[in-house]
């Protein structure tokens, strides 16, 4: 019996040791009257720095960041919260694309009353993507990903090449650059990165769903997108652009040692590029993107998202306005810029928090007059509930036709994003027009 | 690697060595040297390649010669201390806190279940073995999203507890466990203390589980590196990244989203560090290695 | 084995309660989320209309739909016949080569056993995750030290990522990562064979591959057909190796394996149901193969003492 004890005891001290060791972080500080907690979940970095400058000014309302391991992990763990009916956390950070999947699942919290009178803080694309065209609001616009072109200024001057204008010119720059060196290419062609391709067909024109009375359309093989695609097929069938996937170590060495001499990227690229490739600095440009009609200017997004208040938070009202704070407030704008280098989505954000370029570009002072001009020509685009199915169908489809390297098996590709797309969402039940 | 020789080779308590005299007589065989170094070599290239890569800054990963050491070893393993102030040293002793204590206590609760499986007669006892048998077919992997669902409704996920009780039931450890009872725990011992008046828990802590000892530390290591390696569970279950054990918390450094640059030199310092206490676990208790998965059948 | 020491005495409640902890915690996470998984395989969600807005969004019975679904899926199929072909790569090689260096150490022939032994169990302490960035580095043509040296020496490397390597680099990770404990397990076995059934052999002036075959192999048969099982298992539920590998790559797809398949509906999707009932065929799978392959074989390891 003493033994019986012993052991039992034993473990019974274990487990409470450890669950003691689980609560250290909050459980004194929820108890002090009146004051409300507040966690949110975030992946931009040194985001809890961020949320420093309001927890110094906001004694009553304490938020906690929970750092994620990028959208979408972050968004698979909210919806099983959710699905759950607990542990989904007061504040979130939902990328643009994820807002009608979120919205869709009941995830997010409807914050109109509480944050309506932003919307004119904001560029009216990014608040289109938080109210998806309805009179709701499900979250405020934090930052914007308007697509950018970097290049290698040493590489094109060495070969008297000028900046893409158009994507013509792009072509015929990367042919020529592939030509004098067989190593080099001017970009490469990603099946691993498909919100990088939506930025591309979406400055093409391309809007991949759309909304009709009370049902969806889908619009994933229309002739914007299949133009950017079959571009894309020619490059690569031709061999003067890569097909290999971006963000790789095999990424991070062309990069370094100059066998990649451009990157469309976005407005965010600056940090990767010095995070990859820190020795190159001073050796890049950025410029706008290539062009389909020089007399349209047009752009993309790649990036860029929203903080939500969840549908399980208790503190609707104290979590609206921090967001509103953080995504509004011009010294949290600072530090979004500075901190966690993002480039806010705010009107003011340029004159109050951009004043200078980015570290990685400071041999170009007009950065962010760059990166304006991009942010205002960004087309419309509206997302669907199921962009998941449609993302993951775009990995497979064109993983083989990149390996293929065979132009018609690209254009092949958006056929089958286009289906996977339709039959997931009538399975669901979505209602479809057409 | 001159550790490893000190550590004699005797195999464990569990069963006397059959032969130890025969060793020295033998002519030694160059082919068999051989062979063994190529495994040997084989197993440990990458972790070379680990070892010199975590000497590199950002820069010189990507671009020096693969193979040629650096000078950043400390630079690296500060940067990484640094990090949103030490949560990778943070992240170890939560993976050393599953680990430990989660195998402590698969230990405990499989030597109790193999032990009874393996020594007493009672109705059930096939029906259960082969449902625990069941359990170890079934993958850890495709069991995260439902236990999250359930401990979920008890209010349990996002705490050490979500990731602790669900690691402690081990039906391997406990077939494990079953077959090193039924090898190393006689009959007659048993029924000795029975007659000298001593209860079944009696029995059990004072006889059979020193005995047991040799393979209940196997089930120990066993459970430790499953546990240490385990990443969907916790992935699944935590989401305050102060709980994290270490192998999430590294796959969240390589996984910053596209507007981040993965941190590449951080994860494969983190990587290195990670490695170094399961080895050290393994060198100090290798003799304690032995798995017979099928002691039974042998007996049998 | 003897009989069980209690076997004459009425039934008692030690056992139970010896039991006891390991069936509960058996039944809370291991019994009660495999029901429930079952349960979630038969469900599905429906939407009405856009799907926007509370409630416009209920769980329903399905039926088998899910099932059906995931069975005509058009990556379903390809994807189990790769792991056929993994499986096949990876079970031979990985135990082929784990039954070598038992062998070897066994015999005792050479002075670098436990150096050997050591290093070529390490690579077990090793997570999957870390073990698959580690081996990406080394298959990427820019960064990998092997591309380099096969350079250097004048052969042309394989895209070791290209289509048709890449079912080989990821099984390699897999026999890296898991030879060392089948040796272990091996070489447990080997030495429990006691030396008098192999020393008249060797005096008779067998050699040692001989004694190898003819009577080291078939005592430690058992233990092989246990490896062979549980490699079997991992075959199927191969997920981390090329889970990591696949944003290296255009050549692994988000369905590569089962249990990606699994993990693309149930994270990437948020189609939990469908995961279920992919998960519910992964495990029906899992025992068919381990019962069956044990039934071929005859082997009584599962079987208990008495």
């Amino acid at each position: 019996m003493n033994k019986k004890m012993t052991l039992a005891g034993a473990l019974a001290a274990a487990l409470i040791l450890t669950s003691a060791c689980g609560n250290d972080d909050k459980s004194d500080t929820s108890q002090a009257a009146g004051k409300v907690e507040l966690t949110y979940w975030s992946w931009a970095p040194n985001m809890d720095k961020v949320v420093e400058g309001w927890n110094t000014t906001h004694p009553d309302i304490h938020v906690t960041v929970n750092k994620q391991d990028g959208g979408d992990p972050a968004v698979t763990k909210l919806l099983t919260a959710i699905k759950a009916g607990s542990g989904a956390p007061d504040v979130m950070q939902a990328e643009y694309q994820k807002i009608p999947t979120l919205v869709s699942a009941n995830a997010v919290a409807d914050i109109s009353k509480q944050a309506g009178s932003l919307k004119d803080k904001f560029p009216a694309s990014a608040w289109n993507s938080v109210t998806l065209g309805s009179d709701a609001v499900y979250g405020v616009p934090q930052d914007t990903g308007p697509m950018m072109f970097f290049y290698r200024s040493d590489v094109f001057d060495k070969l008297g090449l000028q900046a893409p204008k158009t994507w013509d010119d792009y072509a015929a720059d990367a042919k020529k650059i592939h030509q004098a060196n067989a190593k080099q290419y001017l970009g490469t062609f990603s099946a691993n990165d498909p919100g990088w391709f939506t930025g591309l067909a979406q400055q093409a024109g391309a809007s991949w769903w759309g909304v009709q009375g009370d049902s969806w359309s889908v619009d994933i093989n229309d002739a914007a997108t299949q133009k950017v695609a079959s571009y894309w097929g020619n490059l690569v069938q031709q061999g003067v652009v890569d097909n290999k996937p971006m963000y790789t170590p095999e990424w991070n060495a062309a990069l370094n040692d100059g066998t990649q001499v451009g990157w469309l990227g976005a407005v965010w690229g600056p940090g990767v590029l010095e995070g990859n490739a820190a020795k190159t600095k001073g050796k890049w440009t950025a410029a706008l993107l290539p062009q389909w009609d020089t007399a349209k200017t047009a752009n993309g997004n790649w990036g860029g998202s929203a903080t939500s208040v969840t549908a399980q938070s208790k503190h609707k009202d104290q979590a609206a306005q921090f967001i509103a704070w953080l995504n509004t407030d011009p010294a949290a704008l600072k530090a979004l810029a500075g901190d966690s280098n993002v480039y806010p989505a705010a009107n003011d954000a340029t004159s109050t928090a951009l004043t200078s370029p980015p570290a990685f570009f400071s041999n170009q002072p007009d950065f962010y007059a760059i990166a304006q001009q991009a942010g205002q020509a960004t087309n419309p685009f509206t997302y669907g509930p199921d962009v998941n199915v449609t993302f993951s169908s775009y990995n497979d489809a064109f993983g083989k036709a990149a390996e293929s390297k065979q132009s018609s098996r690209f254009t092949a590709a958006l056929t089958t994003m286009q289906q996977a797309t339709i039959t997931d969402m009538k399975n669901t039940g979505f209602k479809l027009a057409g | 690697m001159t550790l490893t020789t000190a550590v004699p080779v005797t195999p464990a308590a569990a069963k006397p060595a059959p032969r130890v005299g025969s060793r020295g007589n033998l002519r030694r065989s160059p082919t068999a040297t051989v062979l063994l170094l190529l495994g040997a070599a084989y197993c440990l290239f990458p972790v070379l390649w680990v070892l010199i890569a975590s000497t590199k800054n950002a820069g010189e990963l990507f671009s020096t010669l693969t193979l040629s050491p650096s000078t950043h070893l400390f630079d690296n393993v500060r940067t990484l201390s640094d990090y949103r102030g030490g949560l990778y040293w943070r992240w170890m002793l939560n993976s050393a806190l599953y680990a430990g204590v989660g195998a402590a206590a698969s230990m405990l609760v499989s030597a109790m279940a193999g032990f009874a499986l393996a020594k007493y007669a009672f109705p059930g006892k096939s029906a259960i073995f082969n449902l625990i048998l069941a359990g170890v077919l079934v993958p850890g992997v495709l069991l995260a999203v439902p236990q999250y669902l359930l401990l979920a409704k008890v209010g349990m996920t996002n705490t050490y507890w979500s990731v602790l009780l669900p690691s402690i039931i081990s039906p391997y450890g406990i077939y494990l466990c079953r077959i090193f009872a039924a090898a190393t725990v006689p009959t007659d011992v048993l029924e000795a203390a029975r007659i000298d008046g001593a209860g079944d828990w009696r029995t059990f802590g004072r006889v059979a589980l020193p005995m047991m000892r040799g393979g209940l530390v196997t089930v120990f290591l066993f459970q430790f590196v499953a546990i240490w390696n385990n990443f969907m569970l916790p992935y699944i279950m935590l989401g305050d990244d102060h709980l994290y054990p270490v192998t999430v918390g590294l796959s969240g450094l390589l996984n910053q989203g596209a507007s981040q640059p993965a941190m590449y030199t951080s994860v494969v310092t983190g990587a290195l560090l990670s490695i170094i206490p399961l080895v050290a676990l393994f060198l100090a208790l290798q003799r304690y290695w032995r798995v017979d998965l099928a002691a039974g059948a042998v007996k049998a | 084995m003897r009989a069980s020491f209690s076997r004459t005495r009425p039934a008692r409640p030690a056992p139970y309660a010896f039991l006891a902890p390991a069936l509960i915690l058996f039944a809370a996470f291991l019994a009660a989320p495999i029901v429930y998984t079952v349960y979630l395989s038969l469900r599905k969600v429906r939407v009405k209309g856009l799907g926007l807005g509370a409630g416009s969004r209920t769980e329903v019975w399905a039926g088998l739909s899910n099932y059906a679904r995931s069975m005509t899926d058009p990556d379903w199929l390809p994807s189990v016949e790769r792991i056929g072909a993994y499986g096949a790569i990876v079970v031979p090689i990985m135990l082929g080569l784990a039954l070598l260096m038992a062998l070897l150490l066994d015999a005792g022939r050479t002075r670098v056993g436990t150096f050997a032994r050591t290093a070529i169990f390490l690579p077990y302490a090793v997570p999957a995750v870390v073990a698959s960035l580690l081996w990406g580095f080394l298959y990427l043509p820019r960064v990998s030290p092997i591309v380099d040296a096969m350079q250097g020496a004048g052969i042309t490397p394989p895209n070791f990522l290209g289509s048709s390597w890449v079912l080989w680099a990821v099984a390699n990770i897999a026999v890296w990562g898991g030879t060392g404990f089948n040796m272990i397990v091996l070489y447990t076995a080997l030495r429990a064979i006691p030396s008098d059934l192999f020393e008249a052999a060797r005096l008779d002036g067998a050699s040692d591959i001989q004694i190898a075959l003819r009577i080291k192999i078939p005592i430690i048969a058992p233990s092989l057909v246990m490896t062979c099982v549980f490699s079997l298992i991992a075959t199927l539920q191969v997920f981390a190796e090329p889970m990591t590998l696949r944003p290296l790559s255009n050549t692994i797809s988000t369905t590569w394996t089962p249990l990606m398949k699994v993990f693309r509906d149930a994270f990437t999707r948020n189609d939990i149901y469908s995961a279920a009932a992919t998960s519910v065929v992964i495990a029906v799978a899992s025992f068919a193969l381990s019962f069956g392959f044990l039934k071929i074989v005859g082997a009584r390891a599962f079987s208990q003492e008495d």
